[in-house]
Parts: C-alpha cells; structure tokens; sequence
C-alpha cells in the first residue's frame, strides 16, 4: 500500500475470546509490557487473576474466561494491544466504533480514557455485571445464508417479544442489534419463553453463556453502581471520533466528559445498543478506506460485513459479494484472523 | 479572470483564523447567559463549519459534472443557533439556505448522517433519503423537516395551517398524531420572499388568528441577507416592515453571533410556548458567494460590497466567539474545519457512485403515497344518528337532491371520523353560500367546522398544515374561480408533497370546490367558472365530479377512504346547478333526486367506478356533472323520437380517468359522442377524444361538444356559450345521421 488509508477501527464485545484465543496476549502483545503492566495493575486491585494468567492457561474454561470480571479486560488488552500494533504509516483511524463492551474500548482507542482509566471502567463494569449477573442473552438470526433479510422475520421476533411481555413476570427485549443478527436479553423467563417459541435454526436461538441482560432495563442497578464509582474525571474528549450503540458522533471540540460518563454508564447499559447503526453511521459519515477490526476473535466480521450491506455500502449486496470483495481488494481486515492480521501490522 | 468568491472566503477564513485576525465582539451576550456549554457552542460552530464545507463540496461535485446544486447557505450559518435554541419535535419548514439548521438538528438525534445525506441530495442520487433524487430539498422525516421548495415563499400559509393544529390538537384528537402539544412551528424565509404576496397572506393570517385569541404557536424567521438574486431589499425594510404588526411579536437576532441568535431564540419559543401566539424573528445575516454557482456578483454589485460581506463571514464571527469562550483554540478550529473537509471530500468519493434515477418508473414512483394502515371504525349507530340528525332523519325517508344528500353525508362522515376538519369562508353556522355544510358547526362546533378569513391560500395552507400534523382537512374553496389565486398551494405544495418526500410526508385532503355553470343566469364568471384545466394536469391529483346527490354521497365517502387509507389528495368538485336540481324531465319528477343511503349502505363509487345509463350501441355519451344531467335530457329525445340507441357514460372521476373502463363501455358503440362543459381549450374532452381516438381498434364516429372559449356573461347570455339539451341532440344527429348517411 503506497499511502495511508483512512481506517475505522471497530472494537470487539464480550465473547470474543474464546478456545482459540488463549494466548493472544502472550502471541502478540507480549513486548508492549508498560500496557500489561497498567492492566495488571488493575486487577491487582481488585485482587483478581492476572491476565496473563488467564491467557497463559493450560486450557481455556468458559466457567473462567468467559466471566465478567475476567473476560472484559482480558479482552479490552487483547484490543488495546492490537490498535497499538496498527502500522500508522499505512492505516490512520479516522473513526472508531465497537460493539457493547467494545464501546468501553472505543474509549481506550480514541484516548477519551486514559489507559489506566479504560481497564479501571472495563474492569469494574464487567466485574459489577458478574456479580449481578441479571438476566441473559440469546442470538438469533435476521438473515439467511447469503446473509439476506428473511421477510417478516424482525416482525415476527417483535411480535412474540410483546406478547410475551404482557405476562408480568417475563421480560425481553432488544439487547443489541448486531448486523444480521439479534441479540435479546431478559430475565430467565423471559428468555425461557422465547427460547421455546422461536423456531429452531441451526444452532439458533442460542443462549450466550455467562452473559447477562445487557443493555436493557434490567442492569439498571449496574449502571447505577458504575456511575456512582466511576467518576466523570476518568473521561476525556475523544482525540479521534467514536461512534456510539445509538450512532452518535463523539468529537473532541463538542464532547463534554460528563456527558460521555453518563452516556457510557446510563443509556449504554441499559438501552439496546445499535452495533448495525454505529457501524452504518460510521462508514457513511466518515467514508473511511478500510475497516479494521480488533482481535480477540473473528466473529465481529460478519455483523460488520452483514452492516454494511444492510445499506448497499459500495454496492456489497449479499454474502458473495462480500467475499468476493475480501479476496480482491478486503474492505474489512480482522486482526483475529492471522492472515488478515498480516496486512495491517 | 473574475475571483472565485467561494474560494476566496475560503482562504480568508484559514488565514484570519490562523492568525487570530478576527472581526470584533457582535454582541452583548455571553455564554453564561444563555446556558450553552463551551461544548454546546463549539457544536453549533462545528454545524456552520459542516454546512459551508458542504456547500463547497456542492461546487466541486457541479465541476465535476456529479452535482446539480449550488444554491448554498454561506452567510445564512447563524440558523444553526435556531436549531439548537429549538427541540426536534418543533417542526420545521426550512429556507432553501437552512442546510446549517439542518446538520445542527441531526446532532440533536443520535444516529443521522446529515453530511452524506446531503451529499446525496447534490448527486441527486436515489438514495437521498428526503427526496431520493427527485430534488435538491433540506428535510428528513425523523428530524421533523418536511421537504418543499422555499423560494417563492409557498410554505408559509402551510406553517400557519400546522401551528394552528397544535392548538387544535388539545381539542380534537387527529387520527394520525404527529406533534406533541408542546411543539411549535417554525418556518424561515429569505427577505426577499418575505415580500411575496403569499407570504404576506401568512402574516396576515397569522396576525387574523392570534388576534382572536386562538392559539398559534408559530415562528416566523425572516433571514435578512440583504439582497434577493440582485435586487437589494431596501435599508430597514424587513424591521420597518414588520416591527409593528399586530399578532406578530417582532424580535431580531444578528446572525452572525450564535449567541445573540440563540438566545433570542432562546427567548422567542419560551415566549411562544407560553402565550401561544407567534414571533417574527428577524435575522440579519449575509449572502457569500451570489445567489448560486452561476451567479456572477459582480453586475449587479460593487467589489466594495461583495468584500464587506464576505468580511462578515459567520464563520470568522464564530470563530471569535469560539476564542473568547475558550471553547475551541485557533488550531482546533482549523483542524476541525480541514477533517470536515477531508470527511466531505471522502464522502464525495463515495455518493457519485450511488444510484440515479434513471428510469419514468423510477421518478414517478412516490407521485402516489403509499397506502397506510388505519384503525378500523363503525359508522355510526342509529341511537347516534338520532341524536345527530334529529328532525333531519325524518326528511331521510323522502328523495333529496344533492345539498342536502352530501350535507347528511358529511354529518355522517364528521360523526365517524373525529379527525375530520372543516374550513372555508361562510361553511360555519351559514353553512356555506349553498348550505352543504348546514348544520355541522352547530354539531361538531366551531372547532372542526372552521370558519376562515377571505384567503384562498390560507384556507388550502390550513388544509396542508392539518394534514400533514394528522387531521384529516375537508376544505372548502367557495367557487371554483376562486381557486386560482390559491392554486400553487394545491400544485405546488400538497400534490407535490409526496413526491419530493419519497412518500414520507402525506398531506391528504379532500378540497370540496363548488363550481361549473348553469346559474341561470346568476353569478357572471366567477360564480360559474367552467374549466378545470388547472387541476388535470397535476400528477396524482384526484378529481372527483359528481353528476347527482347519490353518487355524491358515495364518492365523497370513497374520497375519505382514499385520503385515509391511500393519503391521496382530492379535489371534489361540485357542480353547483345541480345541488338543487330536482327535476329531471318535467317538473315536479323528482328523477335528480335520491333517496339518502346510510354509511354502509347502497353500492359504492369506488375510485375509477364509471356511471352508465342505457346500453345502446348508436352512440356512446362521454360526460360528466352538468354534462351528465343534459345528456340524460337529450338521451330521452334520441330514443323516443329519433330511435337512436344510447348509452350514456358519466365519468365521475375525472382524474385519474379509468381510461379501461371508458374503453369498454364504449366498445360496443358505433359513435361516441364527448359532451363537455367545460372550455374547449384544455377541457377534459381533449384526453377523451385522444382516448378514443387511441384507444379504441373498431373506431366509432366521434364528435365533442363543448362550452366555447368564452367566459361566463350574466343574465340570459349566461348559457349561449355552453352545451344544452338541444346542442347535444343536435350533435348526436349530425353524428349519428352523418354516419347512417
């Protein structure tokens, strides 16, 4: 690449680092030791694992590393470390977006937190969601195959989410809009009762273990306890744009810190977070070249991919053409995936 | 080679802000006062940045041959203020050089794209999501700007018609809410415009209405540049103008400082929210670069003026509010304004490869709205219809001719739909100069049988006000010659609604117009207008013309269906000699009259239904309204003393024509016979005879009779110029006779 190309840098949510990720922080972050030292020093203050005992585990276990108040910083250090390692002479983040927890990193990326403030408010929100642990969260398909709407699937979801929500002791709702994907959340009746009444598709509606109802009423209490412990002093303006789960712009000249600290720990966590509007916002608004997005994991690629056709973006209309674009001229490169991670470190 | 003035306030801008060389302090204001933060201000700055920038991208994309607009907001910034002192649910009727108020209400509502969005709208690209392509307009439905062309002021009696259904609103429920009741209106405006007749109607009406104590939550926002195209507006015009006018609070703002604008803003919708009663804000601001790309300044300007302005750049007025707000450094500003320009530039990259419309399909598409889901609703019971009608019901169990059947249709109609409004001169507890609408004031009251002042354009701006905040407005124009002082309001506005707006803006309304001739006599032109060229050819209109008071009936419940269900905007003409016509043959036969079917009952009109009397095959009769009833005379003739076989088509719906319909019916017929009292010049016969003449493979004989190209005369001239009984037995014979011939 002969120039530098304007690049959004999309952050990684919560389930992101699974059995095939153990280890990514040693495999590819292990040099940038003042980082890991900040992160650390984080859960040592909680007296938590290390990270880098968590990463550096015999064997990866959902019950251990898909906990709140484990996997949100072990993720956040994978992502930090990966923005870190952007080659700047070829890639410069003009915008950047994430999905759920990715929004807490978004922070870390565009310096709207310091280093030592992004773990402490990834940290503490995860580990507050653990320890409330309200609710959980399902996926379930908005598309087929070749990652085209089904008709009258989104009403038919909505449908039997206002029916079952006229029973009293069932709640359920939007958890995030993911591309082509719902993410719903409830209390456990609520999901029960979904879960029994949507029809099976492959492994859909599946439940997201360790995850709790995020973004919905229910973690009303979480967010109140993060805004009374993380003060708005730990927010910053952003130097770089970021795009937030309702795909609003946050700019240096016109954000005021205690606005982000509200938004982050209000409405963040407790409304349906937009990942398809933050990204459609994202690639409209700031027209970037490419898309990066952070390791861990590869599963944010095809929400993202899935987003961008849900608008046409530059004529992708389906799977196909999606992945026919990725092998001639990728507009997406994951860092999760080690042969893209090649073409932007 | 002249200057690019675009260009040149450009680098003056990056080079007064590098070097802090800034016009001084314009106002008194200060941020504390008005309650902005420095990351509020620095907002609103970021909006006049975006919009400038944009309007340079809009020059760069016309070089290109990839835009098609130039017309651009440089100057008019300070509109950003207004936004920002305004809340989303405030609905707007933007000047065409608002692009900054625009951006700025986007940042009120997270997730809006205004800056691709409005690169769109430059390409014309079908994915511009207010117009999709059809025109350059500032609007977006989730942002409660509906789209319009400004420039000759045609949005402001509209705006009057939408602050008045605010008021309304607490009272009668409309079927399709928009506003909350907390909302008010706003509309801007160029000084130039300000002088147009149209607006100037606004004002008055406005003025009218606050006067009498009715509620109008309305703000009028003259931007005063200062010039029109090239002619100047006279020193102080606008404020002496306008400062002293009675029902219209007069504020001013300087334009060029966003905190001056946005707390006078500020004080102007807390004044409105109170009292009700609307604002004249005067804007002063200045016009950058001409009135559009291809303008050259110079000609009409000197070099002197044109650098006095461009001194005054809002930008380098804000940037100075910026410095001494500590809200934004030097650096940040020009950083800020060079990644917009990056972002845009980007943007650009990506829009000229969004799709055009390219094909009639395409363009054509939104004429028509999309239909929309209702609530289903009963007619009402017969307890109700007792107590509705009262001593009425009794006269239901004789034949009434037309009044007196569309007035108990309308009873009925009102009585079903709450959302139902009523307006027009005298329609009140006259009940309009032919009684059509006798009595529904007293029973639905004043509320929702409106009486109005003597303003055309005001009552179809009402209409489009109502409409378009979910009423559902039956106006009335009191005779058809009266509607062409008002008919932009109609071709412009509401059929062009719609279109501009992808279908996302509806205004749908059923204008009752009583017209057409055959007064005996009375009345002269004005009260016998006898064309409707005017309302045929405007794209998606629908005009209904009911010949006699039971298809009346029908057709005007088909017509609330269709404003209803499909949105669609009717005109439902009513032919005045008929409303009493009795007779049909001889006296005292009652044959035009009808007995009155209840909703629900008797078989409906639908859109397109054609009327047919007889099935002969001598000769087919194409007509409609007055037409109808004298060929109805005629036929009997032919029959009984000529043996002509006839059958007799009443069109009813004149536009669209249900040309398939007409086709068949007359299929079978050797002759067709077009019988039109309207002019001939642009007279429905005209479509009709290139109907048949298209249309049909066996071609019959034809012939048109039609009124002359006259106007109406009083007294016993009134008819001479027009189709009668005997004109059409006439020409039936030479057509028929020079065929068996």
């Amino acid at each position: 690449m002969s120039r530098i190309a304007t690049t959004l840098i999309v952050c990684p949510g919560r389930g992101t680092y699974n059995k095939s990720e153990l280890g990514y922080l040693a495999r590819h972050h292990s040099q940038r030791k003042d980082m890991l030292a900040t992160f650390e020093a984080e859960r040592a203050r909680l007296s938590q694992p290390s990270l880098q005992s968590l990463d550096g585990a015999d064997r990866y276990s959902v019950a251990t590393h898909t906990r709140g108040d484990n996997a949100s910083l072990l993720i956040h250090a994978c992502a930090m470390g990966d923005f870190q390692a952007i080659d700047r002479k070829r890639f410069e983040p003009v915008a950047v977006t994430g999905n759920s927890m990715g929004w807490y990193i978004s922070l870390g990326c565009a310096q709207a937190a310091g280093l030592e403030g992004a773990a402490r408010i990834v940290n503490t929100m995860g580990t507050f969601m653990q320890e409330t642990l309200l609710g959980g969260q399902l996926v379930y398909p908005l598309v087929d195959e070749n990652w085209q709407p089904v008709p009258g699937r989104r009403a038919q979801i909505i449908a039997l989410m206002n029916e079952i929500n006229e029973s009293n002791d069932t709640q359920i709702g939007i958890s995030i809009e993911l591309g082509g994907m719902l993410v719903l959340a409830g209390n456990e009746q609520g999901l029960a009762a979904i879960s029994a009444r949507l029809p099976v598709i492959d492994r859909f509606p599946m439940t997201l273990a360790n995850h709790a109802a995020f973004h919905t009423d229910l973690q009303r209490p979480v967010s109140e306890r993060g805004l009374a412990e993380l003060r708005a002093e730990l927010f910053r303006k952003p130097t770089v744009p970021m795009i937030d789960g309702r795909g609003h712009i946050w700019q240096y000249a016109t954000t005021d810190p205690r606005a982000l600290q509200a938004y982050t720990l209000g409405a963040q966590v407790t409304q349906t977070y937009d990942f398809t509007r933050a990204i459609q916002t994202s690639v409209r608004e700031f027209a970037p070249e490419k898309i990066i997005i952070l390791g861990p994991g590869t599963t944010l690629g095809g929400a993202v991919a899935q987003s961008l056709i849900g608008i046409n973006w530059q004529g992708l209309s389906s799977k196909k053409e999606f992945l026919e674009r990725q092998e001639s001229d990728p507009i997406i490169l994951s860092m999760g995936r080690d042969d893209q991670r090649l073409l932007v470190v | 080679m002249a200057i690019d003035r675009a260009a040149h306030v450009h680098e003056q801008f990056l080079a007064k802000v590098a070097a802090e060389d800034l016009p001084a302090s314009s106002g008194d204001v200060n941020l504390s006062q008005t309650g902005l933060s420095q990351t509020d201000l620095a907002q609103i700055y970021l909006s006049q940045m975006a919009s400038r920038q944009l309007d340079r991208a809009a020059r760069h994309l016309q070089q290109r041959g990839e835009g098609y607009y130039t017309i651009g907001s440089s100057g008019h910034e300070g509109n950003a203020a207004i936004a920002a002192a305004l809340r989303p649910t405030d609905m707007a009727f933007l000047h065409y050089r608002d692009a900054a108020f625009q951006i700025q209400r986007a940042t009120q509502m997270p997730g809006e794209t205004p800056l691709w969005d409005m690169m769109l709208s430059f390409a014309a690209s079908a994915d511009d999501p207010i117009s999709g392509g059809r025109h350059k307009v500032l609007g977006s439905k989730r942002l409660n700007i509906p789209p319009q062309t400004s420039t000759i002021a045609s949005h402001l009696p509209k705006a009057v018609g939408a602050a008045f259904s605010i008021g309304l609103q607490r009272h009668v429920q409309p079927e399709f809410p928009v506003l909350p009741d907390d909302a008010l209106i706003m509309c801007s405006f160029g000084d130039a415009s300000a002088n147009h007749s149209t607006s100037q109607g606004a004002f008055n009406t406005a003025g009218w209405t606050t006067y009498q104590g009715i509620d109008l939550p309305l703000l009028f926002v003259c931007e005063d540049n200062g010039i029109g195209i090239s002619t100047r507006t006279p020193d102080n015009w606008i404020a002496t103008s306008f400062r002293n006018r009675d029902g219209l609070e007069y504020m001013s703002c300087n334009g060029l400082n966003i905190l001056d604008t946005y707390q006078t803003v500020s004080d102007a919708a807390r004044y409105i929210r109170k009292h009700k009663k609307p604002v004249f804000l005067h804007m002063r601001c200045v016009r950058l670069y001409g009135h559009a790309g291809s303008d050259v300044q110079t000609a009409y300007m000197s070099k002197h003026e044109i650098e006095a302005s461009e001194d005054n750049d809002p930008l380098l007025h804000g940037a100075r509010l910026m410095l001494d707000a500590d809200a934004m450094t030097a650096n940040e500003i020009l950083q800020s304004y060079q990644q917009l320009e990056d972002r845009i530039a980007r943007i650009s990259g990506e829009i000229i490869t969004r799709p055009k419309l390219l094909t009639p399909g395409s363009v054509m598409a939104s004429i028509v709205p999309p239909k929309r889901e209702i609530a289903p609703t009963n007619h009402p019971s017969a307890d109700d219809r007792e107590i509705l009608f009262g001593s009425d019901l009794k006269q239901m169990d004789k034949p009434q001719p037309m009044a007196k059947l569309l007035n108990w249709a309308l009873a009925d109609l009102m009585h079903e739909h709450e959302g139902i409004v009523m307006a027009g001169e005298d329609i009140g507890p006259k009940g309009g100069v032919y009684h059509v609408t006798a009595k529904l004031s007293q029973r639905f009251g004043p509320r929702r049988v409106i009486n109005t002042l003597l303003d055309e354009q005001s009552i179809l701006g009402l209409a489009i006000g109502l409409a378009q905040t979910g009423f559902l407005p039956i106006p009335e124009i009191q005779f058809l010659a009266y509607l062409h002082n008002a008919e932009d309001q109609l071709r412009g506005e509401a059929a062009t609604l719609s279109f501009f707006s992808k279908g996302q803006y509806t205004n749908p309304m059923i204008i009752r117009i009583a017209g057409l001739a055959y007064q005996r006599g009375f009345g002269g032109h004005f009260h016998n207008d006898n064309s409707l060229a005017v309302l045929r050819d405007i794209p998606g209109l629908i005009i209904a013309c009911p010949s006699n008071g039971r298809d009346a009936v029908q057709m005007m419940r088909e017509c609330v269906r269709l404003a209803r269900e499909e949105q669609r905007v009717i005109v439902f003409i009513e032919p005045i000699a008929l409303y009493n016509m009795r007779d049909l043959h001889v006296p005292d036969d009652k044959a035009w009259t009808s007995l009155y079917e209840p909703p629900g009952k008797g078989d409906p009109v639908k859109l397109g239904d054609i009327g047919q009397f007889g099935k002969g095959t001598d000769l087919a009769i194409l007509t409609y309204g007055n037409g109808t009833y004298l060929s109805r005379q005629a036929e009997r003739v032919l029959s009984k003393s000529h043996k002509i076989k006839t059958r007799l088509v009443d069109l009813r719906w004149l536009a669209p024509l249900n040309e398939d319909a007409i086709l068949k019916a007359i299929a079978p017929c050797r002759n067709v016979l077009i019988v039109d009292e309207c002019r001939k010049t642009g007279s429905q016969s005209e479509a009709l005879m290139a109907l048949v003449m298209e249309g049909t493979k066996h071609k019959p004989g034809l012939a048109r009779l039609t009124a002359e190209d006259s106007f109406i005369p009083l007294g016993k001239g009134a008819t001479v110029s027009l189709p009668s009984k005997e004109s059409i037995i006439q020409a039936a014979l030479d057509l028929v006779g020079g065929e068996r011939s």
